[in-house]
């Protein structure tokens, strides 16, 4: 009778310390966001040449950014944050069908290197005034077959339930061995503006 | 007694347990790699890399709303007259100025004034098909009229020319384009007694040693008629550049619009009749 009674506090015991023990505050679920190709992306490069100034556009961006929070925050969590971007560059419009080969062919070489892709994480999220967020992002830019590793910062407003994010930075073509004919006419700067303009909503959303 | 009241227990520890995890359960798989949701934009079908060859049309078109400047010359003195007509640079010559528009990616309509004959050519090229693949291919037909304003003054001239052309372009490798052009014309001499028909076969390859340079070469053949005894051979390089073509080249022909090259030349294909010539075109966008 002792035995058994002594069982049953035992039970109860193990009960109470699961209880306590799975009912303990736990991380916020993570959220997955991927870019809403639904919406009106815009991708463009910017080249100022010295003889020609112009830029290439195209809404064909997709990917995903993954957080360990359901919603950005400022100063939060970013260590097991993860990005993945990539650019259709096939699709690319600089108003010129001319132009349009010459980048697909001459330069970006399309067929061998479909696309460029930006993976990596976040570092930092800060707030803005606007009432969005500056998140600073580090990871590998691969473009014309060549990897490097970039650091760039993005401005990310709430849009909905998701986040419209603005990025804008440089890249030097010459860093991605996309070699410039010289010879006739420079029309190609080999540093050139890439500005980033999408909406990315809850995954499944 | 004991055993329900554990059973409750741990029914109880069970449902705690399942409502405490819910919500995490519910969270998201971190994706362990990204699954493209679309296929790559297909890269448009390139032979040629310009709408024509020297003299001859490829099924390029242009894309919808860009424009097409042209400006060409051939020199009359053959270059063979050297030094002194500074190999036929010092004229005088034959000039064709040109305007095309895309009405339609497919569709090219072009207005062409050649100041022999003082001929203005309207003409519409429409790109039928084209298929990708080891083998690039593209097909067009290309139509016009022309009309003499300045033609001879002889009682039997008729003004008003036609013609008609189907263009098949192909790829066979890298770098090498071939074009073959059969084409129909009327009234392929004006001051004839009388309009006929001319059929001739446009032949002309060019090779891309580079990214904007290559050589090219044309060979039309056709029916000799009067005057014009001789098929109308052409060879020469181009320079492709962001919105220009340059065209360099030596021909047996000065009869630059198409329903005068189309019909032959007076000018046997040797050297000592070869003339200069040039042609250059800009695209434009206002867009």
């Amino acid at each position: 009778m002792r035995r058994r009674a002594a069982g049953r506090g035992g039970t109860l015991a193990l009960a109470a310390a699961l209880v306590v023990a799975t009912a303990a505050p736990r991380p916020a679920p993570a959220q997955e966001f991927d870019v809403d190709t639904g919406a009106a992306n815009v991708v463009r490069f910017i080249s100022r040449a010295s003889i020609e100034e112009f830029d290439g556009v195209t809404d064909r961006i997709d990917g995903y950014v993954l957080l360990t929070e359901p919603a950005l925050s400022m100063g939060m969590e970013t260590n097991d944050t993860e990005f993945y971007f990539e650019v259709d560059l096939a699709s690319l419009d600089t108003g010129i069908g001319l132009r349009n080969r010459h980048m697909r062919d001459n330069y970006l070489e399309v067929k061998r290197y479909p696309y460029a892709t930006f993976q990596g994480a976040l570092v930092g999220v800060s707030a803005l005034s606007t009432g969005g967020y500056r998140v600073d992002t580090t990871g590998t830019l691969a473009i014309h077959g060549v990897e490097r590793e970039v650091r760039i910062p993005c401005d990310v407003s709430p849009a909905g339930s998701g986040y419209r994010t603005f990025c804008s930075f440089q890249v030097r073509l010459s860093d991605y061995d996309i070699e410039i004919p010289r010879v006739m006419f420079l029309k190609l700067a080999d540093e050139i503006r890439l500005e980033l303009d999408f909406t990315l909503r809850p995954a499944g959303g | 007694m004991s055993n329900v009241c554990t059973r409750r227990t741990l029914a109880a520890v069970f449902g705690v347990w399942l409502l405490s995890t819910a919500g995490h359960a519910a969270a998201q798989e971190r994706p362990v790699r990204w699954r493209r949701r679309s296929a790559p934009t297909a890269v448009p079908v390139t032979v040629f890399h310009s709408t024509q060859s020297a003299n001859l049309p490829t099924a390029g078109t242009l894309k919808k709303g860009e424009w097409l400047v042209e400006i060409s010359h051939r020199f009359l003195p053959p270059v063979s007259d050297g030094s002194d007509a500074l190999w036929g640079f010092d004229g005088p010559v034959k000039n064709r100025l040109g305007l095309a528009y895309a009405i339609h990616d497919r569709a090219l309509l072009g207005v062409l004034r050649s100041n022999l004959d003082d001929n203005l050519d309207v003409s519409l090229k429409v790109r039928l098909a084209e298929g990708g693949g080891p083998v690039p291919w593209m097909v067009a037909i290309n139509g016009g009229v022309a009309w003499n304003t300045d033609a001879t003054g002889h009682p039997n001239d008729t003004p008003v020319q036609g013609y008609g052309q189907l263009i098949v372009d192909v790829q066979p490798v890298a770098g090498l384009a071939l074009g073959v052009v059969p084409s129909w014309l009327h009234n392929p001499i004006i001051d004839a007694p009388k309009a006929d028909d001319a059929f001739s076969l446009g032949t002309h390859v060019q090779w891309y040693a580079t990214k904007g340079f290559s050589f090219l070469g044309e060979w039309n053949f056709s029916e000799a008629r009067g005057d014009l005894r001789h098929d109308a051979g052409t060879f020469g390089i181009e320079l492709e550049t962001g919105g220009h073509f340059f065209k360099i080249i030596l021909t047996n022909s000065i009869r630059v619009n198409p329903a005068q090259f189309l019909a032959g030349t007076p000018f046997n294909f040797e050297s000592g009749e070869w003339r200069v010539g040039f042609n250059i075109t800009r695209l434009l966008s206002f867009g």
